[in-house]
């Protein structure tokens, strides 16, 4: 875009350029207020981890000059005793309810152990199939996309109940394994489509070539993997972020031996008292990492939310 | 420029791979006496265990009841049909309230994301300072997992001590006794809707500036030379060659749209009353709160319906291409 206006501009309008650069400046100014407006519920999120009660619950909100504490940090991932660390100090009230406590590594590593474990086996799962849509002449290739997107449309409403039933017969409930499955099942649509649309970037000749040189089916498929490798990397980021984020599913299929961070999330709110101060901790050290992974595949962002089928 | 250069190259690419393949040459034979059903069979079983079982078992189990006197679960034959056709059909029925709720919340949620995602787009797109940058920090929202964004809203939309509660007090748009969350309800749908519109307004601004910035920059100098002003320009050029991207976009939010479920249950949990009971919301409280499991599965078949009718409807309607 850029280029079209300096190649145009100067022959149809000759704005003076100082001028041009004032509109520029504002309309810059005006992307970095929405842009701010879009990043301030999470830079306020995470000062009120750093802030004690009386200071989040405050209006309006202060984002400097509040005596900052790591107390909520302190019972959240260092399991300190929340009734003798923050009582007088953060305005901390109770230890949790519920069976919940708020020491959130158990959290925070069940949400782990869930999200790369279903990457891997949605992955694993995905791949060979993504290649072989992608190079052998399947004739229903374009139902069975639909029909993999399809699945990918379904509200999870619709199989939590029959998975919870099935889960109950199979003993499954509460289980990492039971967990994994079911969010490598919901995953599978993204990282067939995806990754069909990377392998369909590869040159089909490569495959050919290797093979006559007396590679088999299996060893140009190895050799296509290597190829796609910034694919493969942004879909498993892709898929774990749907997972680390899953709700409804891990909050029907769990009883609490196993919780995942959303779900301790909200069991923190129905709690009696709700505290604000572990949540705003909780918040942060989850949402964290997953910005940063996120940045790091950006470029292949807009091709996963959609499947790919927006390149 | 480089984007439709690559895509017309990729497109190059793509088309010999659908062509049918000449038999003749060894490696060719290779290729086509491998068997693509070996390949695709992990994934597919993966599939049917999610997609397939949990329908058959909805159908199934819609035709039982549990019944808390015995402790069991008891054939009831077309009793829950029945009665699902009773609260669709009466004024004030919950299924009939539940979806009039989703139809609001699902169409409020586009018609304010799409709007604001494509200005914001527009604007990103229109050769600013650092737009790589304002991009990547709008991405920010979309991965906020939804129920840590509920929570924050609700502190944020609190009466009491909510900062956005507290300014929208201020302007005078709501009052103490009738705040965003709680009172009457009157703003009980607009606030949940709040961290919707916070999380995924940024998917429109993702996909739309990337279908901008692909786009073909000749028929814009041509309608620039031909007088037009750029609004003109916008309505008549930009926005139809940008409609397949438009058409995928909306397609993807409407599918998740009809499935939402986090924001109502840490928010509102459906109130006050039923206020903001979406039909998802309604099926979880058959299921898992009232243990009406019978009457819960056909709730499910009924979402499930509805998700399968409007996404096919739009692929059609739209012509989305895959």
């Amino acid at each position: 875009m850029a280029s079209s206006q300096t190649l145009v501009q100067p022959v149809n309008l000759p704005i003076p350029r100082r001028q041009v650069n004032v509109a520029r400046f504002l309309r810059t100014l005006l992307a970095a207020v929405i842009a701010g407006i879009f990043f301030l519920p999470i830079l306020w999120w995470m000062l009120a981890s750093f802030k004690p009660t009386q200071e989040i619950l405050s209006v309006p909100p202060t984002l400097i000059g509040f005596e900052p504490t790591l107390n909520w940090y302190r019972v959240v991932l260092g399991n300190a005793d929340p009734t003798s660390a923050n009582l007088e100090t953060t305005g901390s009230v109770g230890r949790g309810s519920g069976g919940s406590t708020f020491y959130s590594i158990p959290y925070l590593r069940d949400s782990l152990v869930v999200g790369i474990g279903s990457t891997i086996l949605a992955l694993l799962l995905a791949t060979p199939a993504a290649y072989a849509m992608s190079r052998f002449p399947l004739r229903r290739r374009k139902d069975l996309a639909f029909w993999i997107l399809s699945q990918r449309m379904m509200p999870p409403i619709v199989a939590a109940f029959p998975l919870f039933f099935m889960f109950r017969q199979l003993g499954w409930v509460d289980t990492y394994h039971g967990l994994i499955l079911v969010h490598a099942a919901i995953n599978a649509p993204l990282a067939v489509l995806l990754l069909m649309s990377f392998f369909d970037e590869v040159p089909r000749d490569l495959d050919d070539a290797a093979m006559v040189d007396g590679a088999t089916r299996f060893g140009a498929f190895l050799n296509s993997l290597t190829l796609i490798r910034g694919g493969i990397v942004a879909t498993a980021v892709l898929a774990f972020i749907f997972s680390w984020n899953e709700f409804l599913l891990s909050l029907v299929l769990t009883t609490g031996a196993i919780r995942t961070v959303p779900v301790a999330s909200s069991t923190f709110t129905t709690a009696f008292a709700t505290e604000w101060g572990y949540l705003a901790a909780l918040g942060t050290a989850s949402m964290v990492p997953i910005f940063v992974f996120i940045l790091l595949v950006q470029r292949h962002l807009v091709r996963g939310l959609t499947l790919g089928a927006v390149k | 420029m480089a984007d439709v250069e690559q895509i017309a190259a990729r497109a190059d690419q793509r088309a010999p791979t659908r062509r049918v393949q000449p038999v003749d040459h060894p490696a060719r034979r290779r290729l086509t006496s491998d068997h693509a059903w070996l390949w695709l069979a992990p994934v597919i079983l993966l599939l049917l265990f999610i997609g397939i079982y949990p329908f058959i078992y909805n159908i199934w189990n819609s035709f039982q009841e549990f019944n808390p006197m015995s402790g069991k679960v008891e054939p009831v034959g077309f009793e829950n049909w029945q009665r699902l056709f009773q609260e669709m059909t009466q004024a004030g029925g919950r299924v009939r309230s539940a979806l009039g709720t989703t139809a609001i919340y699902v169409s409020a949620a586009l018609v304010i994301e799409f709007i604001l995602g494509l200005s914001i787009a527009v604007l990103f797109n229109s050769g600013i300072w650092g737009s790589g940058f304002w991009q990547a920090v709008m991405i920010l929202p979309m991965v906020v997992p939804p129920t840590v964004a509920a929570v924050m809203f609700k502190v944020l939309e609190n009466p009491d001590y909510g900062a956005l509660a507290y300014y929208l007090q201020s302007v005078g748009i709501t009052d103490k006794v009738e705040p965003l969350l709680r009172g009457t309800g009157r703003f009980a749908i607009p606030a949940v809707l709040i961290p919707d519109v916070w999380q995924w307004t940024p998917f429109f601004v993702l996909i739309l500036l990337a279908g901008l910035k692909a786009l073909p920059t000749e028929p814009l100098e041509a309608s620039r030379v031909d007088g037009a002003t750029s609004w003109q320009t916008f309505c008549n050029v930009t926005l139809p060659m940008l409609r397949p991207m438009i058409a995928i976009a909306v397609l993807f939010r409407l599918v998740d749209l009809l499935k939402v479920f986090d924001y109502i249950y840490v928010l509102t949990s459906g109130g006050p009353g039923t206020r903001t009971e979406v039909i998802s919301f309604y099926a979880y409280q058959r299921s898992f709160t009232t243990i009406e499991w019978g009457y819960g599965s056909v709730l499910g078949i009924v979402i499930l319906v509805i998700a399968i009718v409007v996404a096919t409807l739009f692929v059609r309607v739209f012509k989305v291409a895959w």
